[in-house]
């Protein structure tokens, strides 16, 4: 606009501007990045199997597992073992929830809640998951209720402990402002203090889906099956007994691939929530890497 | 930059004196104490303090770090309450937190992250039972009035540290407060910015005709804005003086130089071995 009155300046901005040069791998977009590096992994794994002479009642190879992996889609039984392995979860996860929040609201409320929940969280968040299912066992047999009970119990914890941590850490001069315009104490805490706190939420529900997952795929491994509804630790562990070995790895990707896509949504809700106001920094690579 | 100061000057009108004197005042601080307990026991930041704000004034309240100045803020604002004395607005005593005491905060972090501008605005005043498209006009309308309707769809964090404040005065102006309780609002700005939000401030509340309590430790801010100023002293303070300081002009006149060395010795730890007679007759 100013280029006739001020030639100095203008020279400077007609200049083509210089961008920063990336070379090689880096230039790549990301989905091609880890494309290639799965594709050479199994390449990688396939040229074992097929220069080795490996032992197929051990290992099998990348097509074997392909083809595993279509037919159990294709009979049903992949799909039947997943559903049935994300119903408990889910289930699980919700009363997890529910159990954590009545304690959450306990425990904002009440020093003696407060405390209760610092004992009990220190006392069972390091206890790994499946470690009460003997316990859950006997007390509720060989049933779903048993599952229940132990995922709800690999899910209350961490779920609690962000939870809390998020409403203390809640900045008091945003508090001060719902007060200041006139919020009443229970839009307070849905419109301030629960959105102002969502990012430690997430934290907590994130936390609480890797325990919960881990949790029931090791406790399906152990348990077996109720009725005729075994999940995919049961699918896994019954392929292994018949050494059907390509449907053990077939179970495997379908794990791996239920993870991904459970990061993925988790992700997604992050990036239209608190990434998106501010309240939390995107991660510098793409993909997520939670621990 | 000159020019920049000049337009921080005191262009704005001055309310008439005797509309000012009639009538009960809109804010009255009566021997009020304030403080904090520690492990060692009540730790005394304001020891006495008594003033009163009439409608359409501007009040500063100036005094060294720690004399209390801001948890006199807080008390007005009806988040903490005095542990002797009263305040009372317009009538009612020690009122608890509301929208018609409007408060603008020095941190940045005072807006809602996950509200856009336009809504950080719009929506305390729903929550005041404002039709949501007549919140959302109103909203607009002081958006504009504070250089920012271009920035309405944005999220907090896209913003600078002035914008921020910016949005946080137009939602506090939006809810029509009776008084607006403003703590130092621009102390985090750099120079330039603050003396442009000093200037548009005056502009705006020429307009809105909005009382002002406005707590500061800047001597500058304080004339450029104030109709008068409260001087506190160390803690426990007691108020050193009130100043009237309506007619010092522009920051380059004699009145506002020998105005800004009068405050400048009040403030100082030595401020009652000065002789100000000596200085203002």
């Amino acid at each position: 606009m100013q280029s006739s009155s001020s030639p100095a300046a203008a020279t400077a901005l007609s200049e083509p501007l210089r961008r920063p040069r990336v070379v090689g791998w880096g230039r790549l977009p990301a989905w091609l990045r880890f494309t290639l590096l799965l594709a050479a992994l199994v390449g990688l794994w396939q040229a074992y199997v097929s220069l080795k002479d490996v032992n197929p009642l051990l290992f099998a190879s990348p097509r074997a597992v392909a083809e595993a992996f279509v037919d159990g889609w294709r009979d049903g039984t992949i799909p039947r073992a997943t559903w049935t392995t994300v119903k408990v979860l889910a289930l699980g996860i919700g009363i997890g929830a529910l159990v954590a929040a009545v304690l959450t609201v306990f425990a904002t409320l009440t020093k003696i809640g407060d405390d209760l929940l610092v004992l009990l969280t220190s006392i069972l968040n390091p206890l790994p998951g499946v470690a009460v299912l003997p316990l859950a066992l006997l007390w509720f047999g060989l049933n779903t209720n048993a599952l229940l009970f132990v995922i709800a119990n690999a899910t209350i914890w961490p779920i609690a402990i962000n939870v809390t941590t998020g409403f203390r850490t809640v900045n008091p001069t945003i508090v001060a402002v719902g007060r200041n315009i006139g919020l009443s104490s229970r839009r307070l805490v849905t419109d301030v203090l629960a959105p102002a706190a969502l990012p430690h939420t997430i934290s907590g529900l994130k936390a609480a889906w890797a325990f919960g997952w881990r949790t029931i795929i090791a406790a399906e491994l152990v348990f077996g099956v109720s009725g005729a509804d075994g999940g995919l630790g049961f699918y896994i562990n019954n392929a292994k007994l018949y050494l059907r070995i390509p449907q053990v790895f077939a179970g495997l990707v379908t794990i791996a691939i239920l993870g991904v896509l459970f990061e993925t949504v988790f992700g997604v809700l992050e990036r239209r929530t608190v990434v998106r106001w501010g309240m939390k920094t995107v991660p510098a690579t793409s993909g997520g890497g939670e621990g | 930059m000159a020019s920049t100061l000049d337009n921080v000057s005191r262009t704005r009108e001055q309310p008439a004196n005797g509309s000012r004197s009639t009538g009960e005042p809109l804010l009255s601080v009566e021997h009020v104490r304030l403080g904090y307990w520690t492990p060692a026991g009540f730790n005394l930041a304001v020891g006495d303090v008594s003033f009163e704000v009439q409608r359409r004034e501007r009040i500063i309240v100036i005094g060294p770090s720690g004399c209390g100045k801001s948890t006199l803020l807080k008390a007005i604002a009806g988040f903490i309450s005095p542990a002797g004395g009263e305040i009372s607005v317009a009538g009612r005593t020690a009122p608890p937190p509301g929208p018609d005491r409007a408060v603008v905060f020095q941190e940045f972090d005072q807006l809602f992250a996950w509200r856009t501008v336009l809504d950080n605005v719009a929506y305390p005043l729903r929550v005041n039972r404002r039709r949501r498209a007549d919140a959302t006009a109103s909203a607009r309308q002081f958006l504009e009035l504070t250089g920012l309707g271009h920035a309405a769809d944005r999220y907090p964090h896209q913003l600078s540290g002035g914008m921020k404040q910016r949005v946080a005065i137009a939602r506090a102006l939006a809810l029509e407060p009776a008084i607006l309780l403003m703590d130092e609002p621009f102390g985090s700005l750099d120079a330039l910015t603050r003396a442009r939000l000093q200037g548009e401030l005056n502009a705006i509340l020429d307009r809105t005709h909005t009382t002002l309590l406005f707590v500061t430790h800047s001597i500058d801010e304080a004339l450029v804005l104030g109709d008068r100023v409260v001087v506190l002293g160390n803690a426990p303070s007691t108020v050193q003086e009130l100043v009237d300081v309506r007619d010092v002009g522009a920051p380059d006149s004699a009145a506002y130089a020998d105005m800004r060395r009068r405050l400048r010795r009040l403030l100082a730890n030595k401020g009652e071995e000065v002789d100000e007679n000596a200085v203002f007759v």
